[in-house]
């Protein structure tokens, strides 16, 4: 068997950013800085012990770290799989996978605020409020400042070394001509599947769910799961668009890509929907104090009207918009519609983690939108750090052909 | 049925036998070339560069997209006649309009109708059931279901004429030419 | 053309996407090996043997039927507080194993897996076949199996009607949606494999049945091409539909606040639970099938490794679940909660729990490795494992959280009888019966389906971008 690899690659320098990754940093690093400066300043205004601002970048932080953790999946899942499409678009992925580095930095300061019993996003980290309530000492062993930071560094690192070591041997892969690094992505994938679906179904929990540490649901890890996998493949579409848009892997991603990844895109938008529903109904049908409580604040008041934007926004609407075949060729189309799940995907979080901060008046504050551009900067810059150097297409896959020859029937 | 034994069949077309699709390909090509336009190909195993070569198209996703649509709005309203209007009975204190509770019929009809839609349109469009056709008469046409590939030029073509379209297919180097009757 | 053996194919040439039957591979012989099964005058002795142990199951089955209705439900072991026994543990059960089949034709066709061509057509019968004796019980529990229609919104001069807020209804309108659009799914993909027995067909009557059935299919590409599009848009039904069958089963125990029954999770966890067993039973009969038909060149090693890998997935997600129940459950802090979960690992059902912990978390742990995933009797008992684990996890849910929920007082213990054993045997043996039934008399495997996946169907790959693996006919590349 001859080796295909080498026939119609393209050259690797066609394909690395070099110096416009840096071009394209310094602005989002200038972002990062301001809105990290904005986001302060905002939250120290608040006088309310940075309380509000926790809870705005629990939420920034999380909505970067799902694209991130949608990436790692959708990468362990194409070497699993030993998926012959995706090739042309797995590096973009593999990018987006090894960036958890910079918000595992930005995460630490909520984990060092419950270290300090700062109860500002987590009331359990307060030792007093934990003892005074029967619920919450129930399960002070689990909600332990000490535990619940060495938990976080096991996730992090976890996902640090997942998409490091993913990225690595890709990139080896690129360089050498045996399939060696291929296969041991493949062999290797299995465990990393294990190991991503442990990590992100109780970091769900710790991270998100314990900001109401009386409330409870089984599904929760997998609705973190869902959401997360949907707009990767929202950030994806978008990133492609942006790096053919600068003449980037133009000959390579073609409308058969983008529609494989609108196809996913419409599965997990179902998906998601799927879960949601499964947790609303059940908890609505039962009926228990202990467990409506928390869909009950999200239905009244303020919070109402982001509900109905979720149910239609983040379910209703994309998946009717999504279809048609054709919706996912044409390409400004899907765009737009990538935008627009993104966007859900954020109300999505806020919906989850603000209603403990905001409970009437108008919910959003500046303080959000400083600290998603502190947070996202931040993120984009360490991005395209990762991206500067590497060649943005896997150029010595041994799938690469199939890749390029791929067509949707 | 015994009157028309007596009858003269008339043609239904020219069949010519292929082995594989790839001379199905060239002699659908070269039969549009000699200006045919009504013709059919037959296969063992679905091909889409026949299809294609054929210039086949057609649509009923938007079909089925209704179908669906018909069965959440009758799922939909099915529940609300009965819960709210016919038989409205208190159930552990939860509203007679329980929308989350009525979506999973809403869902489970949805498919139910707009499957039926895709078999049933499928079949209808397809023309099936269809007890007779006269391609079956040709003895070697056993074998489309089995290995071999079809292409049939209708009587109906403007151009047919029963010894030159058969030249003309013959010259394909197909593995053999017959009449079909009807 | 090459013919080498899948099975031993190592895949260390990741740009090799081999093709994925074994020993000739022109359309005349792979036709030739699946009709021979239906065509040969006389079946195997074995065929003989099995399906008169399974027809004399059957007919307990229907004894059983039969005196339950002559007598009523006391006749089962459910009696306060287990008001559901293995009534429901048998119909969540069979519901469980007619996952695989439409998971298979669907979902696998959505991702473009190409080696599902050789395994569909039976999976789809056996989703069938399970969800017959998955429907008998619901049907037959009713007691009253006479007015068995009340269960659907028929108008009547009682002005009655059923609720639509009981996910029981929920269950109705799910299964027998379930069971429509398998059977449609089926019987669609079957039409073109009629046709080449009925042109097949040696005897008039032969020829009149599966001409009957097989509708007048001519294979003209304007049929197929409806066929296809069709076909596909059935699979991206049937893929959310497979979903939300088990979910709704799911939902007949979740919805209730009865404790370690009302837990999110359950809608995902059962269907990772059904596609788990469903694969189990797949494993469990084509083993010994391909074997009996002769079909080992189609259905090969490499398939059944590939199931093996669904189940070893499956099996960890449903090991996860376990866990994260488990810990919800105590990290919930209610006392009811904790105490059933603990009530099942070490009350007076442990020995059902740590059983079903084996069958379903350990066992298929063996699978990571390769020896034990390609070989035919590890294989074979670690789905007889699966299938059993499966079934306790049910009878674990059902029955721990009935017979000890609130008040100690109304605590119990339940014991089936002798005849919830036999009906649930007998169920296996119509499950058997109509399998050993179908084998013999329809094709077991999607002739058409498989020929796509033949360079041969392609003039030998030559208009294929790579080497007839770019486009090989309905099914690309696989994502």
């Amino acid at each position: 068997m001859s080796a295909p690899h080498t026939e119609s690659a393209p050259r690797q320098g066609d394909q690395v950013l070099g110096p416009r990754a840096g071009r394209w940093a310094t602005p989002a690093l200038a972002v990062g800085v301001l809105g990290l400066a904005a986001a302060l300043g905002l939250g120290w205004q608040r006088g309310d012990g940075f309380s509000r601002l926790q809870h705005s970048w629990l939420v920034a932080c999380a909505f970067f770290l799902t694209l991130s953790l949608g990436g790692l999946f959708f990468v362990i899942i194409q070497h699993l799989t030993r998926a012959g499409w995706s090739v042309v678009v797995r590096r973009v992925a593999e990018l987006v996978a090894a960036n958890t580095a910079v918000v595992a930095l930005l995460f630490a300061p909520l984990v060092l605020g419950v270290l300090l019993s700062n109860d500002g996003l987590y009331p359990w980290a307060d030792a007093e409020r934990v003892h005074g309530n029967p619920l919450l000492s129930a399960k002070a062993a689990f909600l332990d400042p000490r535990f619940f930071a060495a938990r976080c560094i096991v996730y992090f690192a976890v996902w640090w070394l997942l998409g490091r070591w993913l990225l690595a041997r890709s990139t080896e892969q690129d360089r050498v001509s045996g399939p060696e690094p291929t296969l041991a992505l493949e062999r290797r994938s299995a465990p990393a599947m294990a190991a991503f679906a442990l990590s992100l179904n109780f970091a769900g929990f710790d991270l998100i769910m314990s900001v109401n540490p009386t409330w409870y649901s089984t599904i929760f890890g997998v609705y973190i799961f869902g959401g997360s996998v949907m707009s990767f493949f929202a950030a994806a579409v978008l990133a492609l668009r942006f790096l053919q848009s600068r003449g980037f892997l133009t000959r390579e991603v073609s409308v058969e890509h983008y529609h494989d990844l609108g196809k996913f895109l419409f599965a997990f938008v179902f998906f998601w929907g799927y879960i949601a529903f499964s947790q609303f109904m059940l908890i609505w049908y039962a009926d228990l104090p202990e467990e409506t409580f928390w869909f009950k604040t999200r239905m009244e008041g303020p919070w109402a009207a982001v509900s109905w934007v979720l149910l239609f926004g983040h379910f209703v609407l994309p998946f009717l918009g999504l279809l048609s075949r054709h919706a996912k060729r044409r390409l400004a189309l899907l765009t737009l519609w990538a935008v627009w799940l993104l966007a859900m995907h954020a109300v999505d979080l806020f919906w989850l983690v603000m209603p403990s901060a905001e409970t009437s008046g108008v919910l959003v504050s500046p303080m959000d939108l400083a600290s998603f551009a502190a947070v996202g900067g931040f993120w984009i810059f360490s991005l395209l750090r990762l991206a500067r150097g590497r060649s943005l297409l896997p150029v010595g896959d041994p799938r690469l052909p199939q890749s390029l020859a791929f067509e949707n029937f | 049925m015994s009157a028309t034994h007596s009858e003269v069949p008339t043609l239904h077309g020219m069949m010519a036998e292929f082995a594989d699709e790839r001379s199905l390909i060239a002699g659908i090509e070269r039969a549009k070339a000699d200006g045919f336009t009504d013709m059919e190909a037959y296969t063992p195993v679905p091909s889409h560069d026949v299809i294609h070569a054929l210039g086949v198209k057609n649509r009923f996703a938007a079909l089925v997209f209704c179908g669906g649509l018909l069965g959440s709005c009758a799922g939909f309203a099915l529940q609300y006649m009965v819960s709210v209007e016919l038989y409205p009975v208190n159930i552990g204190g939860r509203p007679l309009n329980s929308w989350p509770a009525f979506i999973v019929i809403v869902f489970e009809c949805t498919i139910l109708f707009a499957a039926l839609t895709a078999v049933i349109g499928m079949l209808f469009l397809n023309g099936l059931p269809q007890p007779y056709h006269p391609v079956f008469n040709v003895p070697q046409f056993a074998r489309a279901s089995q290995d071999r590939y079809f292409l049939v030029v209708h009587a109906s073509d403007p151009k047919f004429d029963a010894r030159t379209t058969r030249e003309r297919l013959a010259a394909a180097g197909p593995l053999s030419v017959a009449e079909v009757q009807n | 053309m090459t013919v080498s053996d899948t099975s031993r194919l190592v895949l260390d040439e990741p740009y090799a996407r081999p093709i994925l039957v074994d020993g000739a591979r022109d359309l005349a012989s792979i036709t030739d090996r699946v009709c021979g099964v239906v065509e040969r005058p006389t079946p195997p002795r074995a065929w003989y043997v099995a399906i008169t142990i399974t027809s004399c199951l059957t007919l307990m089955l229907f004894a059983m039927v039969g005196y339950l209705i002559a007598t009523g439900v006391g006749v089962w072991g459910n009696n306060s507080p287990a008001f559901w026994g293995w009534d429901i543990v048998n119909f969540v059960f069979w519901v469980g194993i007619a996952h695989a089949g439409t998971l298979i034709s669907a979902i696998l066709f959505l991702l473009r897996q190409k080696w599902r061509t050789s395994i569909n057509r039976a999976a789809e019968a056996m989703t069938l076949f399970a969800v017959c004796c998955a429907g008998l019980y619901p049907a037959v529990h009713v007691g009253r199996v006479w007015v068995a229609y009340w269960l659907f919104p028929v108008p009547n001069q009682m002005q009655m009607w059923p609720n639509f807020r009981s996910p029981l209804l929920w269950d109705v309108f799910a299964v027998s949606t379930y069971a429509t659009v398998s059977l449609l799914f089926w019987y669609m993909g079957l039409l073109p494999d009629l046709a080449t027995l009925r042109d097949r067909a040696t005897s008039g009557l032969k020829r009149g049945l599966y001409g009957f059935f097989a509708l007048g299919w001519c294979g003209s590409a304007r049929h197929w091409q409806r066929f296809e599009r069709a076909y596909l848009i059935l699979a991206a039904l049937a893929t959310p539909l497979v979903l939300s069958v088990h979910s709704v089963v799911s939902f007949d125990f979740a919805v209730s606040q009865v404790p370690g029954w009302h837990t999110t999770i359950f809608p995902p966890y059962f269907v990772a639970g059904a596609i788990f067993s469903g694969f189990g039973m797949v494993v469990t009969t084509m083993v010994p099938a391909r074997e009996l038909f002769g079909l080992k060149e189609l259905i090969t090693l490499r398939h059944l490794e590939n199931m093996n890998k669904v189940i070893l997935a499956t099996g960890s997600i449903v090991g996860l679940a376990y866990a994260t129940e488990f810990f919800i459950a105590w990290y919930g802090g209610n006392p009811y909660e904790r105490f059933v979960f603990l009530n099942r690992a070490l009350g007076p059902y442990w020995w059902a729990y740590w059983l079903m912990i084996f069958c379903n978390v350990v066992a298929p742990q063996f699978l990571w490795i390769k020896k034990i995933r390609t070989n035919l009797l590890f294989m074979f008992v670690i789905s007889i494992f699966v299938n059993i684990g499966m079934w306790l996890e049910r009878f674990v849910i059902v029955v721990t959280s009935l017979t000890r929920d609130y008040i100690p007082s109304s605590w119990g213990y339940f014991k089936p009888t002798a005849v919830d054993v036999c009906t649930f045997v007998g169920t296996i043996g119509l499950f058997l019966t109509l399998f050993l039934l179908f084998c013999r008399f329809l094709p077991m495997v999607a002739i058409a389906e498989v020929k796509t996946i033949l360079p041969a169907a392609h003039g030998h790959g030559a208009h294929g971008k790579h080497g007839g693996e770019g486009r090989p006919g309905r099914e690309v590349s696989h994502g």
